[in-house]
């Protein structure tokens, strides 16, 4: 396959795991400004596992998706009490934050008479594993797709089970929510974990595909770009985010031929097109009447959760 | 009788929910036109879609013949249909005299603005004793008059009240209504939202009744006291109201 | 004991920038209920505009200044036009995520326009400094700290001394309740986004006179400035804004001076979490935003 394309697919591949991490946390109603910090520690942290501890790249991968998770629940703990906007830039301020911090952060070995490791501003360089190992670029390419492919098997599991409808009750209204049993905070809690471990997990694949890592690349840009994937792709299903992720990085490929006017042409099409789909291309009621398609059942009567969030028309 | 607001076949939705299935009802010059029914019946979306807050999916609205459907909220003020809605939603970090301006928002002539301030104090003594108070520290009734009287100060033709004995006391709902009565006596055309039957039944002129979204009962009061059926729903037991 | 008043000064100063931003984004934020994620970039707008003729054709810099503020003012009716009023009030997010979309068309647009990394910008006077008793003050810096009190005195007699101000605290307060008075909401909307983008566009102008240059920075940094001002002085809080600008200045330049530049950033974001976390309604602690309202977008005619 041709290395262009193939790097390009990694590159989806590898975002898409933040999209869905903030995907995850829009289910529950919150908005995360904060999820590139999950993939900035998930980086770092498979990075030191393979390249520093040399050791196995699986155990760097479920470093940093643990990580991840940990980091997650160390900022949920005392953040998600708060109210919505609050809470956004609460994640905003603990994003940047760890930014700044990995700025700081200097850990070095030397290995073959170099040093390396985590060198603050100028990053984190040579975590070469899988060229060490000789993995061809196509074969991490399925690497990353494979593992994608488990997680959003996960998020089918979660769609089907109590946790999920939880997830989007709570999304609907926390007060109805709460009313009716459901352990609001404890919920968001799994689902903040969850949503940082899947960002750690990216994070320690894109570590390995670019095999350098700095801070700057984890800013506030890459949290609110992977919040605008579910929103732009679709609030409906997890391949929303994904076809958020496709259209940006995808398109702005494609659309070589807007050299620099990319961003505008961009930016244009996603303001038209939040007007006429406040929830996204792939949204709710689309989901909703493909699955009843698929599944050729007679149509239920109209239930509150049509109602709740919905402008009267 | 002249109708002074027509409602005709008028569908309000939220997303797939239709709240209001086709209501056809009017208001007639003069008189107090009251709407009763349980909660969740639509009354409050009626009363939000005649006053432009939301907007019907189909049907009209018109005012001595001029269609207010599609008009924005602060137009229709313009054309003289006021609502004090459910709830008073006073302005609570504005202090009386505040509120009552804004009710003017409109007006132009400062002068007659002051002289109507002037006289929503008279008519209302309590609201002229705690005129620089913050809205939102007064107590219930008090509100509830303050939302009447921002509402007269866009001088409406007609007065739209939604459930304005909700959560008081019962010695300030019969002043309330007495305000009401006095009101129409002075040529306030009014159409009431109300629970509670038995004070409507003290003023109202027409009645409706209102179900599900649909109008289920229109006549006058004798009718309403006779009909079989609404007594024993709205009429039989001695409920304090709200 | 003199240094640490002369940085506090400092920090004042630097911080009455800060609070014209947040007061630009407070009042957007009071009145639409939502986040502008476009505001920094509607400054850097005008701000660009403004370089360019001075670069270009060395235009004076008080036409740089009106030039930038006029700027400013377009792009936010320009955002305000795409993405606040279309989307109504049930929308919630989508307004927000439209405005970053807006926020990269913006910035794009400005980096066309002017393409390096920074540009000299005129400024307001020679750079003498001037000696108050011991202390040092720039008199850049005492220009904004006076614009900074000047809008505000302004803000303050228009909010209550006149009906437009009187609609603007009335939709601040319960915009279904306003509409239902006669206010014009759109309308008065409109034009509250155009002040708000007018005082970001005059603190962008001082800044930036005071600095001598104009950064690709500039978008980001006045957003993120002016947002964290915000949250400390409590969400939507018109003099909470201000407050919370100066707060943040004065840590800013007290952590800079003991710690460097990095811990300076960290401190202000760490200052701001603990801040969210132990009193998320900021300083003046109004304006709570319920979950359920902001949910349904402020729409607040339900009792719930």
């Amino acid at each position: 396959m041709d290395d262009h394309l193939t790097g390009i697919l990694s590159n989806i591949g590898v975002i898409s795991f933040v999209a869905l991490s903030a995907y995850l946390l829009l289910l529950t109603g919150e908005i995360s400004f904060g999820q590139q910090a999950f993939f900035a520690i998930g980086a770092y942290t498979a990075g030191i596992v393979t390249a520093m501890w040399q050791l196995p790249f699986w155990l760097g991968l479920g470093a940093g998706a643990a990580a991840g998770g940990a980091a997650a629940l160390f900022v949920g703990l005392p953040t998600l009490r708060l109210h919505g906007l609050q809470f956004a830039i609460a994640t905003l301020a603990f994003a940047e934050a760890v930014r700044i911090l990995f700025e700081l952060f200097r850990y070095q070995v030397v290995r073959d008479g170099e040093p390396v490791g985590p060198n603050g501003i100028e990053g984190f360089r040579n975590i070469r594993y899988i060229f060490e190992h000789d993995v061809s670029a196509t074969q991490f390419m399925l690497i990353i797709y494979g593992l994608l492919g488990v997680t959003l098997f996960g998020f089918f599991l979660l769609e089907r089970s109590r946790l999920g409808v939880a997830f989007r009750m709570i999304g609907q209204d926390g007060l109805l929510a709460a009313a009716q049993g459901v352990p609001v905070f404890r919920v968001k809690l799994m689902a903040a974990c969850l949503a940082g471990a899947i960002a750690g997990l990216g994070g320690g694949l894109y570590a390995h595909l670019t095999t350098y890592v700095e801070p700057a690349i984890f800013d506030v840009m890459l949290g609110v770009h992977s919040l605008a994937y579910g929103l732009i792709g679709g609030l409906g299903t997890a391949f929303g985010p994904l076809l958020g992720v496709v259209i940006d990085i995808g398109l702005l490929e494609s659309t070589r031929w807007f050299a620099g006017y990319r961003m505008i042409v961009f930016g244009g099409l996603v303001a038209v097109l939040l007007i006429v789909r406040p929830r996204g291309l792939l949204d709710e009621r689309l989901v909703h009447r493909i699955r009843r398609l698929v599944s050729r059942r007679p149509p239920p009567a109209p239930t509150n959760a049509a109602v709740l969030g919905e402008e009267p028309s | 009788m002249e109708a002074m607001l027509e409602i005709v076949d008028v569908i309000t939705a939220y997303g797939k929910i239709e709240a209001l299935k086709g209501i056809s009802l009017s208001a007639n010059r003069g008189r107090i036109t009251c709407l009763l029914g349980p909660n969740g019946a639509g009354k409050t979306t009626l009363m939000m879609t005649v006053a432009g807050v939301l907007k019907p999916r189909q049907g009209s609205i018109k005012l001595e013949g001029n269609e207010l459907v599609g008009l924005s909220p602060a137009r229709i003020v313009g054309n003289g249909v006021a609502l004090v809605p459910e709830n008073r939603l006073v302005f609570p970090q504005m202090s009386v005299r505040e509120n009552l301006l804004a009710g003017a928002y409109q007006r132009n002539s400062s002068g007659e603005v002051a002289a109507d301030i002037e006289q929503m104090y008279a008519r209302f003594p309590p609201l002229k004793e705690r005129r620089e108070q913050l809205a939102g520290t007064l107590s219930g009734g008090e509100q509830q008059m303050l939302a009447v009287a921002r509402a007269l100060m866009s001088r409406p033709r007609v007065l739209l009240m939604d459930e304005p004995s909700l959560g008081l006391a019962p010695i300030v709902v019969k002043e309330i209504f007495g305000i009401i009565a006095e009101l129409n006596r002075e040529g306030v055309t009014i159409f009431l939202v109300e629970q509670n039957a038995h004070l409507a039944l003290q003023v109202a002129h027409h009645f409706y009744l209102m179900e599900q979204g649909r109008v289920t009962f229109s006549g006058t009061p004798g009718e309403l006291a006779e009909d079989e059926v609404i007594k024993r729903a709205y009429l039989g037991t001695r409920r304090s109201a709200g | 004991m003199i240094p640490f008043i002369q940085t506090t000064l400092d920090g004042l100063m630097v911080g009455s920038s800060y609070g014209l931003l947040a007061l630009g984004f407070a009042l957007i934020f009071g009145v639409m209920r939502r986040l502008n994620l476009s505001y920094g970039p509607s400054i850097m707008v005008g701000a660009y505009l403004g370089t360019l003729l001075y670069i270009q054709f060395g235009a004076p810099t008080y036409v740089v200044a009106i030039v930038a503020v006029a700027g400013s003012v377009m792009a936010g009716v320009y955002v305000e036009r795409l993405c606040f009023a279309p989307l109504g009030v049930g929308a919630g997010v989508a307004s927000m995520v439209s405005s970053f979309a807006i926020w990269m068309q913006l910035e794009q647009a400005s980096l066309l326009m002017l393409p390096r990394h920074s540009y000299p910008f005129p400024s307001l006077t020679s750079g003498e400094l001037l000696s108050v008793g011991p202390l040092v003050v720039r008199p850049d810096y005492l220009i904004m700290l006076a614009a900074m009190l000047a809008i505000t005195a302004a803000l303050h007699l228009l909010l209550y001394r006149t009906r437009f101000g009187l609609g603007l605290r009335a939709i601040i307060e319960n915009s279904v309740a306003a509409s239902l008075s006669g206010i014009d909401v759109r309308s008065t909307m409109l034009k509250a986004f155009a002040l708000a983008s007018a005082i970001g566009g005059v603190a962008g102008f001082l800044v930036l006179s005071a600095n001598q240059q104009v950064t690709a920075m500039l978008g980001m940094w006045a957003t993120l400035k002016g947002l964290i001002a915000m949250m400390i002085g409590g969400l939507g809080s018109i003099p909470g804004a201000i407050v919370g600008g100066l707060v943040l200045g004065v840590i800013e330049v007290h952590s800079q001076t003991l710690f460097g530049p990095q811990v300076r950033d960290l401190a202000a974001y760490g200052v701001l979490f603990v801040l969210l976390v132990l009193r998320p309604g900021g300083i003046f602690g109004t304006a709570a935003v319920s979950e359920s309202a902001a949910h349904r977008g402020g729409d607040r005619w339900t009792t719930t």
